[in-house]
């Protein structure tokens, strides 16, 4: 991993091994919540933690204990199935308690596996149907802008979502309307659920995309902290266009029983081999559930 | 000052809003470059321009927009023809704000045949039964200019999705500045005996013109006009089908599913009698006329006293 604090990083090496530590726990966490659930989208998830944990545990300005706070930063996770690494984050954060994270899917459950703003502290938008809630980020941005509030938005959407026409929509809106508090990242993990975005449609070059419609596209490796930390301090300092944070991303990072592969976006433990097999995959050591 | 039936319902909409968002700065408008054609562009983008926002010809990103409006406390009325309003854009209309609960107003301009010279792509016959069969979404269709301003307020002041059909051009007067708007009741234009005729937005208007005729013809009838398809006030509905034991329903829409499928529902639970549905029958729309479209679909105000005679001749 790169760790270069001689070149303006905002990070030092602490920082960047607290994280670490942060994000380790939650994918041995979130392997265990999808199965004791019997099944989950294992691989958005995976992709998504070093990002979250950079962005909850450095970045964004919000108070778990007042899920609603009118000036925090919002954060909207369009890619509403990846609902398990949201969850995760928010436990560990505070605005639930962690016990909830054994309960995903369960009947009458508070935690659904795609999220659900009437259901959980801390989701901020309702999410699933994919393509919709980057509409709504865009919305969030700009009621922001007509208030003369400050915060940001944060928004994640998916790379096989970005197939979804209203995806671009939104970006051309955001553009022309210059929404600059709107940050928003793409999962880059290149696989949707059928292959790969390669084999069955294409979604390069992705940043030339962004860029055409008027956004200000950054990339970077959506596992490293201080890049990441790097990119979205870069990304909130820069005015007049929203941002489009490409995130290089491993489809399941983390677990090495299905890390990279197709298969991952989905998974269903039927049996204690199954969940042995994929806790096994995950690095838990000296770690213990919250449940 | 002209009175407000001399105009159009949708500057009727328009000075509400205005008026609504002079003393309320959470209200915002939203158009999906139709604009021009709700009457909304340029009056209320000239007033706020910082609360007037055209997303441009994208109406699911203006759903979804709307959404995230309302979900930061700001009341948005977001406006296309019916069929890109509700039909179009239907999944984010569920998901965004019916499912979320998010506080959005959607407004579906030119309603059924009054979508006239636009034709079938434009004439939705599906937006009352579709948006009647969402969970968490009321459904609303004003009869005249009063109601359309009676329901506009009232949309801005409760907290909950809401869906109002909007009739752009001008129409007959049926109530006056004292119209009040309760979506638990339906509204009696005319009481009598030998049939219950039960409309709603357009097709009150041919009801109403047919009262005269049904007059001629020696028909009492009770006219139900229904400024709210959901919440629906079944009370007044049995009340009137136990007094005149016939019903004929017209709709300015299929007669699948729309104010037909909400009162045959009722009916057969509460108190069956016989129903007639005026409408299109699984038909989409075309080019024409309003009187013309309202021949073929059956609901002119000739046809609906033929209904009405029919009806009662067969008690």
């Amino acid at each position: 991993m790169k760790v270069n604090p001689g070149d303006g990083g905002l990070m030092d090496d602490k920082e960047i091994r607290k994280l670490e530590e942060i994000s380790r726990e939650m994918r041995y966490v979130i392997t265990d919540m999808i199965c004791k659930a019997g099944s989950g989208h294992i691989g958005g998830a995976l992709s998504l933690v070093d990002i979250l944990t950079v962005l909850y545990y450095s970045v964004m300005n919000v108070r778990p204990q007042d899920p609603k706070w009118e000036d925090r930063d919002r954060f909207v996770l369009s890619k509403g199935h990846s609902g398990p690494v949201l969850y995760a984050t928010l436990a560990y954060k505070g605005y639930f308690p962690k016990e909830w994270l054994a309960t995903m899917n369960k009947n009458g459950t508070n935690l659904p596996s795609h999220v659900d703003q009437l259901k959980t502290p801390g989701v901020d938008q309702t999410a699933g149907s994919l393509g919709q809630g980057f509409s709504c980020a865009a919305g969030l941005a700009l009621s922001a802008k007509i208030s003369g509030k400050k915060h940001f938005v944060y928004a994640i959407v998916g790379d096989g979502e970005s197939q979804e026409g209203q995806i671009w929509e939104t970006a051309m809106f955001a553009g022309h309307n210059k929404l600059e508090n709107l940050i928003a990242f793409t999962d880059l993990n290149r696989m949707q659920i059928d292959g790969t975005l390669e084999e069955i449609n294409n979604l390069e070059p992705v940043a030339d995309k962004w860029r055409a419609f008027g956004w200000e596209v950054f990339e970077t490796d959506g596992h490293d902290f201080s890049e990441l930390s790097k990119t979205i301090e870069k990304a909130k300092a820069s005015k007049g266009k929203p941002k489009m944070i490409v995130a290089h991303t491993v489809k399941a990072k983390g677990n090495t029983c299905v890390e990279g592969q197709v298969g991952s976006h989905n998974i269903k433990i039927g049996n204690d081999a199954d969940y042995k097999k994929y806790i096994d995959g995950v690095d838990h050591e000296g770690l213990k559930l919250p449940y | 000052m002209a009175a407000l039936h001399e105009s159009e319902l949708r500057a009727v909409y328009t000075d509400t809003l205005i008026e609504l968002m002079k003393a309320n700065d959470k209200i915002v408008c939203i158009e999906a470059d139709l604009g021009r054609a709700t009457g909304t562009f340029p009056k209320v983008h000239d007033a706020f321009p910082d609360r007037f926002i055209d997303v441009g010809v994208a109406e699911a990103n203006m759903i979804g927009v709307g959404a995230g409006l309302a979900n930061d406390g700001k009341i948005p009325f977001c406006a296309s023809f019916t069929p890109f309003a509700t039909r179009r854009a239907y999944d984010q209309v569920t998901i965004s704000v019916a499912y979320s609960n998010n506080n959005v107003k959607i407004v579906g301009t030119s309603p059924g045949i009054s979508a006239t010279m636009n034709g079938g792509t434009h004439m939705c016959m599906q937006d009352l039964a579709i948006m009647r069969v969402m969970p968490n979404m009321e459904v609303y269709s004003p009869a005249d200019a009063y109601e359309v301003r009676a329901i506009v307020k009232y949309m801005a002041s409760v907290k909950k999705p809401m869906y109002m059909q909007l009739i752009r051009e001008k129409c007959a007067q049926i109530f006056d500045e004292n119209v009040t708007f309760d979506p638990k009741k339906a509204k009696i234009l005319k009481e009598g005996t030998d049939v219950t005729i039960v409309a709603t937005g357009l097709s009150t208007q041919f009801a109403f013109k047919a009262l005269p005729l049904l007059a001629e013809k020696g028909i009492s009838a009770d006219l139900l006009h229904y400024p709210s398809i959901k919440p629906f006030d079944a009370a007044t509905l049995v009340a009137s089908a136990k007094k005149t034991k016939t019903v004929v329903v017209v709709d300015n829409a299929s007669v699948i599913g729309g104010l037909g499928g909400a009162v045959c529902e009722v009916l057969s639970e509460q108190y069956p009698v016989k129903v007639k549905r005026l409408g299109a029958q699984d038909r989409f729309g075309e080019v024409g006329t309003l009187d013309y479209l309202a021949e073929t679909i059956g609901i002119s105000p000739a046809q609906i006293v033929d209904a009405c005679v029919a009806a009662k001749n067969a008690k």
